[in-house]
């Protein structure tokens, strides 16, 4: 069963507030339970607005959504709970710290959820410990730590409150190499462990090919495909099309079936593709 | 709401009015509102609207655009208009008509014209100073203060002046940019569960701490950066700076000048006579 | 004279309340005229830093950096070297001062005291260079990353530098952003003669400089052709740089016993050298 579905969900930009967001239009698809979903799309295409109405931090102006088969708007008060249910990792989450100490910080959502202090203890150290934060930074200033520490420790503080779906737009924009693979297994660990569903926005589809098991493709504020990632990535065409493309080592493969070497459609991975042009080295070699 | 802040009113448009310099435009505003409250009778204040509403006429502002200004101030127009009504004042000539209303309060032909006449100067009051917010970007504003200022360097305020000009240079600049990070802090803490809406006063208050610390160490952080920034553009104070865009005065400029101190000395004559 | 920048023996040291930082110790550099070098460092590399010292931004602690032959140190050149050396830094927002785009391109030539016919030349000049001419009467707020730090760039080239010093640029900016960034780069340097520095930790960015140089920990490790460096990918991974999938591939590929060499970058090529590897092996 789907634990989130979006049915025609429209979001028109009425001009009259100060603050930009791109339109949605009718977009509709659901999600199961686990998966781990990216969301591709350029600068404009409505993939920041989507998500900002998955935890009802912008309201649809047509269409619903539902978590566990309930529309999160049925009860305007429970707003809040939903948002410890989904929850939502901005771009550059670190520039939302404010506590004294890293502790604080991370206690900040799951005080807000109204847990006793012996429970959010537990969860600061759960997270932690999944995460890799180490225990003698919780007293320390959040902003005595690097970019990628603040980057980590601003993701636990969302990480802490257990969401069941967890979001994050851009989660690795501007971190280096290290940084990125901290990020991201972050992210696969809580998935694992709490077998959260995890919906990621990204520019980045050599990353998208390693962690997605869907893509949700949006072209000028609607959803073009969802499909599987191999699924999508096959459309290389369609995608350049809608100015975005697939992963390098797919492009190069590309590139490869062109000047007549018989390379299959579905290699988005290094991996992969050491692995069969290995192959066909070796299958070469037998043949002479 | 704050957009309307940031970005001034400025309405596009290649009018007349447009076109003055902005030195010339914000000189005026303020003799026109000199002329309206040296305005004691009705006639200097009808010379004084005519004025005004010619002006708004070459300034090719839709009239929509004003009376949505004067919807905003509705309430302090009618204020006044009553605390006049009520208000006998010291005018020691005798009412040819009064009514009471009730308990000790009389409303008379005299203190009716009086409350007409105080709400017809905030009217074209609030008029004229829209049109020149209308009419003139906020960095012409910005601009025409630093010029008409600069006189003050002879007494030594010159790199006052610069400074306040430079300050309200940014303060446009920046505005915008901290409106939208504003808005996507208060996101990011409400994702996290933060409830901004709901609660007594102090704990309202206390809701807003999440958003002022981050907002603060940003700011911070982009002060010292634009700082940088400016110093690696030669920036070195007021001293040897010359701006790509020199005001100008010319003849549209003179002209209205002129027009205006016709008016101005008819009042002051009338004031006189009458 | 051939150097435009000489960083001759430089010490650089962060002096902070309760700590002493050494950023670099006994660094020298020259930077040929008119010539395209990147330089490559993960965070904290001291990269940054680099940046800062080649226009007088910061002052070494120790030895000298000359551009044009006149030192940093000489306050009475402060200027003179901030115009012939600019700097971009990597957020577009915090680089921008006035909000009419070419008002805020305007600052520079203001600044040094340009008469305003000049001036106007200067910024139409500089906007037409990055392509944002069109754009002249907008303003930043309303313009996209790549825009914002496109302009920022003319910001810097109005004032008629020699040389351009670019930290980061593209970091914060998207797919889209980044690509017209570094054609900007390319193209002020190949049309205008512009030399440019280009800081950054994207591999793909250094494949048509001159010269690429690795950083790391304040020091520098490598410094040749991007054929040179690229071909070195244990080393480039071993300082925490990103190394672009294609390198990735055909590092592995050699790994995996494939003859084949991994100085290219771009697409084509990798799969250019792929195929002939294949080839090879099948004749």
């Amino acid at each position: 069963m789907s634990i989130l579905e979006v049915k025609n969900l429209t979001h028109t930009y009425d001009g009259n507030t100060p603050f930009m967001h791109d339109a949605v239009k009718n977009v509709s698809f659901s999600i199961s339970k686990g998966e781990v979903i990216g969301i591709i799309g350029h600068t404009g295409s409505g993939k920041s607005t989507l998500v900002q109405h998955l935890n009802g931090l912008l309201k649809a102006t047509e269409g619903e959504i539902l978590l566990d088969g309930v529309n999160i708007w049925e009860n305007k008060k429970n707003i809040r709970a939903i948002r410890s249910r989904v929850g939502l990792v901005f771009q550059y989450p670190e520039y939302q710290l404010f506590e004294d100490t890293v502790y604080r910080d991370i206690a900040f959502g799951p005080k807000n959820m109204g847990l006793s202090d012996d429970e959010i203890a537990n969860r600061i150290y759960e997270v932690c410990d999944l995460v890799g934060i180490k225990r003698d930074y919780l007293d320390k200033s959040p902003f005595d730590l690097s970019g990628g520490e603040k980057r980590r420790v601003a993701i636990a503080g969302v990480m802490a409150m257990q969401p069941e779906i967890i979001i994050f737009d851009e989660p690795v924009a501007g971190l280096d190499p290290q940084g990125r693979a901290n990020v991201i297994k972050m992210i696969n660990d809580y998935s694992k462990r709490y077998n959260a569903t995890v919906l990621i926005i990204s520019h980045n589809m050599e990353d998208m090919a390693l962690i997605a098991d869907k893509l949700l493709v949006m072209n000028k504020g609607e959803l073009a495909i969802f499909d599987t990632t191999e699924n999508v990535f096959r459309q290389h065409e369609r995608l350049i099309r809608m100015g975005l493309n697939v992963p390098i080592v797919t492009q190069v493969m590309l590139s490869l079936k062109q000047k007549g070497i018989d390379v299959p459609d579905n290699i988005f991975t290094v991996d992969q593709a050491v692995d069969y042009l290995l192959s066909l080295k070796q299958g070469g070699n037998r043949n002479a | 709401m704050l957009k309307d802040i940031t970005f001034g009113q400025y309405f596009e448009s290649k009018s007349f009015v447009h076109k003055l310099d902005p030195r010339t435009k914000l000189l005026l505003l303020l003799i026109i509102i000199i002329l309206i409250f040296i305005s004691k009778n009705w006639l200097s204040l009808l010379l004084v609207a005519l004025l005004i509403f010619s002006s708004m006429i070459f300034s090719k502002i839709p009239i929509k655009m004003y009376l949505k200004n004067l919807k905003a101030v509705l309430p302090i127009l009618i204020f006044t208009m009553i605390i006049n009504l009520f208000y006998a004042g010291s005018t020691t000539a005798t009412p040819k008509w009064s009514q009471n209303l009730f308990w000790n309060l009389t409303i008379t032909d005299i203190s009716l014209s009086r409350a007409v006449f105080m709400a017809s100067r905030i009217l074209l009051l609030i008029i004229v100073s829209a049109e020149l917010t209308y009419t003139t970007t906020p960095n012409d504003l910005t601009d025409a203060i630093e010029n008409l200022l600069s006189p003050l360097r002879f007494i030594g305020l010159k790199n006052a002046v610069h400074t306040l000009a430079m300050m309200m240079t940014i303060a446009l600049r920046f505005i915008p940019t901290l409106i939208e990070e504003t808005q996507k802090i208060m996101n990011a803490q409400k994702a996290r569960g933060a409830d901004l809406e709901n609660g007594k006063l102090i704990e309202r208050i206390k809701a807003l701490i999440p958003i002022l610390i981050p907002l603060l160490i940003s700011s911070v952080r982009r002060a010292y950066e634009l700082a940088e920034a400016m110093e690696c553009r030669c920036y070195n104070g007021g001293e040897g700076r010359i701006r790509m865009k020199q005001l100008k005065y010319n003849f549209d400029d003179f002209f209205t000048f002129l027009i205006v101190f016709i008016v101005g000395a008819t009042i002051i004559a009338i004031n006189i006579i009458l | 004279m051939n150097n435009i920048i000489e960083v001759k023996n430089v010490t650089f040291e962060y002096d902070d309340a309760d700590r002493k930082d050494i950023i670099l110790k006994d660094f020298c550099l020259d930077i040929k005229r008119g010539s395209f070098t990147v330089i490559l460092g993960h965070n904290g590399s001291g990269k940054s830093t680099l940046a800062k010292l080649l226009n007088g931004l910061y002052k070494p602690t120790e030895g000298n950096v000359f551009v044009d032959g006149i030192s940093t140190v000489d306050e009475k050149n402060e200027i003179e070297i901030k115009r012939r050396v600019g700097l971009v830094f990597q957020n577009p927002d915090n680089q921008l001062v006035a909000s009419i785009v070419e008002d805020d391109v305007a600052f520079g030539p203001e600044n040094l005291g340009h008469s305003p016919d000049v001036i106007r030349n200067e910024v139409d000049d500089a906007l037409k260079a990055v392509d944002m001419y069109d754009f002249r009467k907008s303003t930043p707020h309303r313009l996209s990353g790549g825009q914002k730090q496109r302009i920022a760039i003319a910001g810097i080239i109005a004032m008629k530098p020699d040389c351009i010093v670019l930290d980061e640029p593209t970091a914060m900016l998207d797919p889209k952003g980044r690509a017209e960034i570094i054609s900007t780069i390319k193209k002020l340097n190949s049309e205008k003669g512009i030399t440019v520095v280009l800081i950054t930790h994207f591999m793909e960015e250094a494949v048509d400089a001159d010269r690429v140089i690795v950083m790391d920990d304040g020091k520098i490790v490598a410094d040749s052709t991007p054929k040179d460096i690229f071909s070195n990918i244990s080393l480039l991974k071993q300082v925490g740089l990103d190394v672009p999938q294609t390198t990735e591939l055909l590092y592995r590929l050699k790994q995996g016993g494939m003859n084949i060499t991994t100085d290219v970058i771009s697409i084509e090529e990798s799969a250019q050298k792929i195929y002939d590897a294949i080839h090879l092996e099948e004749i």
